[in-house]
């Protein structure tokens, strides 16, 4: 694409966007909240985009060539959203109450269920080549392919929910809902958390190798919109984004509106059991069957593909792949596992790994174990019986 | 100059009389509220349906209830016990001459329910709604908070619930047979009165017949409301009941489907228009799933296996 062309059209992305958030009535609260949802989306979107913030792509940087600079981001992100969740609860609950969760913090049970909901969605994101909210964001950048991958998500939820009364039912899915917190104190969770993401930053930088010498020096125009951000702003700003959603809306997550739509077609097409057991009270990214054309979080995830795509047009990144089909078949597949594991982990990377550190979530870190030994799993299947991802 | 002095005294005489500003009646207005924020005697609580709405942003000072856990017997169907609401109320520094505004999300529709409760423990001669809740209070623009406040606890001492506003079954019943004189009103939606569906769409509580109970009168709730949630006017609920042969001189019972909605109503009818009004809690998923009683099924839609 012409290069001023694809300018043009970001900054016309970029204005759309902004029309649209200004669209919505002030006066009224489930719209100023879609207004937020939007604009939170959108920023998300530009940040991913700019930072290359995509959890598998940081995680196989760093498995096939030694680059830590994605996994740093990461964690610099897991470390600012932590402290800013801990600022948000000592204000909400300045004592921690024995028996309440902060609310709408993603605080999901710890159980058999998480642990494999987790592990088959890292397997799946190393077949699919993305993280859910990485397919989203590369959706931005022009990857048509990552289509599939979303398709198969709505198949996997919709797996998922056929799987998950007999999971509650055998005592699988339920498990206790551990906040740090509630053992600890906030000082304490403040405490472990740091001394967890440090201890993840030592082994990561431990073995990272040296990478080729920086670039040239660039302008100040290129180093913005076009090349990669630096590791620590891309985390620092991840995190402030996911405080400041928390605060304002809810817990960064990008499944809820996958999930939902996936219960809505299901439940119409009269091929779902007709109750979910036990959903409706656990914490996380919960599929409820949509009342409403506009959900904060579908407008959430709209926003991050346009705040993706406006950022990649005017770096000049919107690329169109060709689909090929090998590929488009192993980003569904993928997909569909990533959506099976969502659905039964109650989330994804964002929803649970990122929003449940967070929070303080124990389930945020056993995500994290589990998911990312099933993407090595994932990358170790893949080099066994497919091309290299 | 002297005009001045004159105007700025009785500015300072205003703001010291402030705090025994006074509002008879079961509503304040959002300005009542502002203007009573900082006065000792008046303690605002939230009620709202949906957790995190608070937190996000509320009344200066107001204190939140969790209505799925502060206002209920999370095991069995009840209400809230007295110790537990005894103790909740002293930490939430209610005294025994405390004005308690409440106030929530969804035009009130759990604060009713709260101030019907706190009518229960006695209460209600010094319980107030905010009227219009949350939305006016917004809508005019007045100050949110974020910070959780904490208040010195009171040595407050409740009463045993009264019977006096709640309704069995056994006193629905009565009613049905035609045993005792007193008016029902069925506040559900025109379909559920009249038998056509059970419920609305997504309700999880339901009842296994559909219809009302013999006798009722159907008064769709949100007909008490005007369109931005503040309550009719006490002439234009007095004759809207009228219409529908409710004017007071009988005792009045009201359900809905869980009992919630019905506060709102029993509000309107017992605090505003002052009439001898019961809620039945227990109203439609107690009735409807009762063996033996008598059903109205207006929509003529009878029980059959498939």
């Amino acid at each position: 694409m012409n290069r001023i062309a694809g300018i043009a059209a970001g900054i016309a992305i970029a204005a759309l966007l902004a029309a649209a958030v200004l669209s919505f009535d002030v006066y009224d609260a489930p719209s100023r909240t879609l207004a937020l949802s939007l604009t939170f989306g959108a920023v998300l979107g530009v940040v991913m985009q700019r930072s290359r913030f995509c959890f598998l792509c940081n995680l196989r940087d760093f498995h096939l060539r030694g680059d830590a600079s994605g996994l740093v981001a990461i964690l610099v992100a897991l470390a600012v959203g932590a402290a800013g969740y801990l600022a948000v609860f000592g204000a909400w609950m300045p004592v921690v109450a024995a028996e309440r969760l902060p609310p709408t913090a993603h605080v999901g049970p710890v159980s058999p269920a998480l642990v494999a909901g987790a592990l088959v969605f890292g397997f799946g994101m190393s077949v699919s080549g993305s993280c859910l909210s990485g397919h989203l964001y590369r959706l931005g950048e022009g990857s048509i392919m990552s289509l599939a991958a979303l398709a198969g998500a709505l198949a996997g939820f919709g797996l998922g929910f056929y799987t998950w009364n007999g999971l509650y039912l055998a005592d699988l899915a339920r498990g206790p809902s551990v906040w740090l917190p509630h053992h600890l104190g906030y000082g304490g969770a403040a405490a472990i958390t740091a001394a967890g993401l440090g201890l993840l930053a030592w082994a990561i930088l431990s073995r990272a190798r040296p990478q080729q010498a920086a670039p040239a020096p660039v302008g100040a125009l290129e180093a913005v919109f076009v090349r990669r951000w630096p590791p620590a702003l891309a985390g620092t700003l991840v995190g402030l984004i996911a405080t400041l959603a928390y605060f304002r809306v809810s817990p960064l997550g990008v499944t809820a509106e996958i999930g939902s739509l996936a219960r809505t077609a299901a439940s119409q097409a009269g091929i779902l059991p007709e109750t979910l057991y036990g959903l409706d009270g656990l914490r996380g990214c919960i599929a409820v069957v949509k009342t409403a054309l506009l959900s904060p979080n579908g407008v959430f995830v709209g926003g991050l593909v346009a705040g993706s795509l406006a950022s990649a047009l005017i770096a000049g990144q919107f690329r169109p792949v060709r689909p090929n089909l090998r590929r488009t078949a192993e980003i569904l597949v993928g997909g569909v596992l990533m959506g099976w594991g969502a659905m039964i982990a109650l989330g994804c990377t964002v929803g649970v790994l990122l929003s449940g550190i967070h929070a303080g979530a124990l389930a945020g870190w056993v995500f994290l174990v589990a998911c990312v030994a099933g993407a090595y799993l994932g990358f170790a299947a893949m080099k066994r019986f497919g091309k290299p991802a | 100059m002297f005009r001045k002095t004159l105007l700025a005294v009785a500015g300072a005489l205003a703001l010291i009389a402030s705090p025994t500003l006074a509002q008879d009646g079961p509503l304040v207005t959002a300005e009542w509220v502002r203007d009573n924020l900082n006065n000792p005697k008046v303690r605002v609580l939230e009620v709202s349906v949906d957790p995190g709405v608070y937190e996000r942003g509320h009344v200066p000072g107001a204190v939140n209830i969790r209505w799925h856990s502060d206002l209920v017997d999370t095991v069995k169907r009840d209400i809230v016990g007295k110790e537990q609401f005894q103790k909740f109320l002293r930490e939430a520094g209610v005294g025994p001459d405390t004005t308690v505004v409440l106030y929530g999300d969804n035009n009130n529709w759990f604060a009713a329910w709260g101030a019907w409760i706190f009518e229960s423990y006695g209460l209600g001669e010094r319980t107030k709604l905010l009227d219009g809740g949350r939305k006016i209070w917004e809508a005019k623009g007045f100050q949110l908070d974020t910070q959780v406040p904490a208040y010195r606890p009171t040595d407050l001492v409740l009463a045993d619930a009264s019977p006096k506003t709640r309704a069995r079954l056994a006193d629905v019943l009565q009613v049905a047979e035609k045993k005792v004189d007193t008016k029902l009103v069925d506040i559900r939606s025109a379909p559920e009165y009249e038998g056509k569906i059970i419920a609305p769409e997504n309700v999880k509580e339901l009842a296994v017949r559909a219809g009302h109970v013999p006798g009722a009168v159907n008064f769709p709730w949100g007909q008490a409301a005007n369109p931005d949630g503040t309550f009719k006017s006490k002439d234009e609920l007095k004759k809207a009941f009228a219409a529908l042969g409710i004017d007071g001189t009988k005792p009045i019972i009201v359900y809905c489907r869980i009992g919630e909605r019905s506060s709102h109503t029993w509000f309107a009818l017992a605090k505003i228009l002052g009439y001898d009004v019961r809620n039945y809690d227990g109203s439609w998923t107690e009735y409807g799933n009762s063996v033996g009683v008598p059903v109205i099924n207006l929509a003529g839609t009878v029980w059959q296996g498939k």
